[in-house]
């Protein structure tokens, strides 16, 4: 009883020993913090991943295909089991896309995926990251009128009708008010593969079907500088293609094709209302034009014009970045992937999602068995290993985060240790007295011993208070310190992330406080020792 | 002076041979026989006591006087169970207890053998009462100790009436004079009704009337309850309020006689 009396008394009367243990509680709070908000990055950065990469994958080398891709899933299939939930296939090529701003032509390289969206929106998370709501349920790739998220601003159909106007693609004026279709035209029945619809019965005095490129649409924009072979559109008598062949922007969409976000949005900060604002310079509905290489050997060029129908925010900047998506068919005829005489398709690479709780490397090892490497030269990786060296940097500076951290409270168990030498010196007498008395050494090392843990227990407790708090309200903080400082803490524009994520776990917690209370009793271990050790009568004697 | 202290003395109960005394049918409480010990200062050997020989009986009231050096502090200590001697042996209630085990040792300080020093040696962190429970805290775990609390607590309280703190159990140390302190001493080496009390020099930091107040106290508890008190001093007045002197000198037992 003496003991946690004794205890409790030194706790209440020695706050210098309270002060010892404010390095425990910013220890124990940084500790908290960082390990949540790392938490919550790497646990988001590994939801990203995992979401865009399947679980496992089969890829050929470089650019090179797999034939036969209903053997290959066949085989995958019998060798994985009821493992697999689900195959896709993919066609991966890298690309330029071409576009204007402000009628500056612009060329940006992207990674052009070619997917079966049925199947790839049930092996990788693709849909949720898709701008607009219809598109998240299935992707059809073709313009849509609305759904769009809000903050792509002024896009779909709609946009891409004014653009085209603004740029002299006007019907005969006569037409325009009469035509029941032009003001709802139904976007589904716009074909990727060029088809156009007629729009009235009348003719069209312009734009041949065939238009080689995007370029010479845009430069089509003002009629009179129209392509050589184009006649007069004032000629009533021309007497060109039948309407409905005539690819018209306004009712008329190329091959759909979905961007990165961030191939086509700038986010910068408004110096005036010091607000981040995105700035686009591709919308929704706009044209670009893709050069990729063919399959095969002996490479050549291919363009294509598409037309941009939705856009891809993954937040991970490296995918945002680069990736581009269109329909695999049509990527797999304009690579010459598809074998004339039998119609057998060839792909890139084959992307496994396998059963929750299934064993992604023991999966993998199986494949590799199979399509040893050295005979087919692909390569068989999980989704981690992808990853590997951003996972096992973000892991190793985990580690090392936290053991710096426990270095802190570990100077604050030498600190703790200090101080408590102090007050057994201090209290001597009183262990003097207490041994006259009939305490044995163990009781008067446990006073010690249980001061040392109250402290510990206090700093701790107020560590995790603290922690916590902070890691609640973190981006407030972040503001208020950003504010304070004039400058960003968190900058979106850099992350993607509109807020700092957190993740708090209670395993995480427990951890970091039985640490720190350790290291508290540890550090009073010596001083109470020698509190105990100590000779009655020299320190009854001590002054 | 070796003949001092061998006179065989039957009646006055005081005997300088321990191994004789046991046989002796007056009961004693306390004997120790031909107790050695000796300090080191670096390794220089500074001996203290040179062979004490020593027989206490139930309800004695003994003073030890000598000189400061003569040893005599170093004698209750070892009589305390403190410290143990070099050489010879301490006999309690027919058990020897120089070299018993440290747990039997600090249950006999903390129930049979109380002690007051001459710088009372209180808690400051605890208050008067608190002070007072420490050995019956000490005694128990802390269930059964807040289990009899109350009953505790009681006779905390009667002990500080008896020695005249009954308003001051609520104070802390540094609130009390020299003598509350010592008599708040006194009450705490009474709560585990002793049999044996050690007083190390009580009156020697108290004025006159302080240290009369104390040596009524102590005189009354030998007298009413019969517990056998060993007043260490170098006060001749104080010594002289004893039923038996011990005088010590260089480590030895130079004079036992009757006080006047």
């Amino acid at each position: 009883m003496y003991k946690l009396l004794l205890s409790w008394r030194y706790l209440r009367t020695r706050f210098i020993a309270l002060a010892s243990v404010v390095s425990v509680t910013l220890g124990v709070a940084t500790l908290i913090v960082v390990n949540s908000v790392m938490d919550g990055f790497i646990t988001e950065m590994h939801a990203r991943l995992h979401g865009i990469l399947s679980d496992v994958e089969i890829a050929a080398p470089g650019l090179g295909v797999i034939y036969h891709p209903e053997f290959h899933v066949n085989e995958v299939k019998q060798i994985l089991g009821d493992e697999v939930e689900e195959i896709t296939t993919v066609v991966r090529v890298p690309a330029l896309m071409h576009f204007r701003v402000n009628g500056f032509p612009m060329t940006h390289q992207v990674l052009l995926i070619g997917i079966d969206d049925e199947s790839f929106g049930k092996v990788t998370d693709f849909h949720p990251y898709l701008m607009n709501e219809h598109n998240r349920k299935k992707l059809t790739f073709e313009l849509q009128t609305s759904g769009y998220d809000e903050s792509l601003g002024f896009c779909g159909w709609e946009y891409r009708r004014l653009v085209a106007e603004s740029n002299g693609h006007y019907l005969p004026p006569v037409d325009l008010p009469t035509d029941p279709n032009l003001g709802s035209i139904e976007p589904s029945l716009a074909k990727h593969d060029m088809k156009k619809r007629s729009v009235s019965n009348g003719r069209l005095p312009y734009l041949p079907k065939s238009i080689p490129d995007l370029e010479q649409i845009n430069e089509t924009n003002n009629l009179a500088m129209g392509p050589p072979d184009m006649r007069d559109p004032f000629d009533h008598h021309f007497s060109g293609p039948a309407l409905e062949d005539i690819f018209d922007p306004r009712r008329d969409q190329y091959t759909g094709i979905v961007l990165g976000m961030a191939i086509s949005s700038r986010k910068y900060k408004d110096p005036e209302t010091n607000e981040n604002v995105e700035s686009f310079l591709i919308r929704v509905g706009d044209d670009v034009a893709i050069t990729l290489p063919t399959a095969g050997a002996d490479p050549t060029a291919v363009r294509e014009n598409c037309t941009v129908v939705d856009f891809y925010s993954s937040r991970m900047h490296e995918y945002d970045s680069t990736f581009a998506f269109m329909p695999l068919s049509r990527l797999q005829k304009l690579r010459g992937m598809i074998v004339p005489e039998s119609g057998m398709r060839s792909i890139s690479a084959l992307q496994i999602k396998m059963k929750p709780g299934a064993n992604l490397d023991r999966a993998r090892d199986k494949l590799l068995a199979r399509f040893p490497p050295f005979e087919t030269g692909y390569a068989i990786q999980t989704w981690q290993d992808t990853q590997r060296p951003l996972l096992s940097a973000v892991n190793l500076e985990l580690t090392i985060l936290n053991i710096l951290l426990f270095l802190i409270i570990a100077v604050a168990g030498f600190g703790i240790l200090a101080t408590f030498y102090m007050i057994v010196v201090e209290k001597t007498k009183d262990i003097g007295i207490l041994k006259s008395l009939g305490a044995p050494s163990r009781g008067v090392m446990s006073i010690f011993l249980s001061y040392g843990l109250s402290l510990g227990a206090v700093g701790t407790g107020a560590g995790i208070i603290i922690g916590l708090l902070f890691v609640q309200y973190i981006n407030h903080i972040a503001g208020l310190l950003g504010y304070l400082s004039g400058r960003e803490i968190f900058d979106p524009t850099i992350y993607y992330f509109d807020r700092i994520p957190t993740i708090v776990s209670i395993w995480m917690v427990i951890g970091v406080a039985c640490g720190a209370m350790l290291i508290a009793v540890l550090a009073s271990v010596l001083p109470a020792l020698r509190a105990a050790r100590m000779h009655p009568v020299r320190a009854l004697r001590y002054e | 002076m070796q003949n001092a202290i061998s006179k065989p003395n039957e009646t006055h109960s005081i005997h300088a041979n321990g191994k004789q005394a046991l046989r002796i049918k007056c009961p004693m409480l306390l004997n120790a026989v031909d107790l050695h010990k000796s300090y080191y200062k670096g390794k220089i050997e500074i001996p203290v006591l040179r062979g004490v020989n020593l027989a206490l009986p139930e309800s004695s009231l003994i003073s030890i006087i000598g000189q400061s050096g003569s040893g005599k502090s170093t004698l209750l200590h070892l009589l305390g169970t403190l410290d143990a001697p070099d050489r010879g042996e301490i006999w309690f209630e027919d058990q020897r207890i120089d070299n018993a085990a440290r747990r039997y040792r600090d249950k006999l300080r903390n129930q049979k053998i109380g002690m007051i020093f001459q710088f009372y040696h209180l808690l400051p962190e605890l208050t008067t009462l608190e002070n007072v429970l420490v050995p019956r805290m000490i005694e128990r775990s802390a269930w059964s100790y807040l289990f009899n609390r109350s009953k505790y607590v009681e006779r905390a309280k009667a002990l500080l009436e008896m020695v005249g703190l009954g308003h001051r159990m609520q104070h802390r140390p540094n609130q009390l004079s020299g003598g509350e302190m010592q008599r708040t001493a006194i009450a705490r080496a009474l709560i585990s009704q002793p049999k044996l009390l050690l007083a190390d020099e009580p009156t020697g930091n108290l004025d006159r009337q302080n240290g009369d107040e104390v040596m009524k106290t102590l005189t009354r508890l030998n007298r009413e309850e019969g517990i056998t008190v060993v007043i260490v001093t170098h006060d001749e007045s104080i010594a002289q309020r004893a039923d038996q002197i011990v005088r010590l000198a260089e480590g030895k037992v130079v004079e036992i006689s009757k006080a006047a």
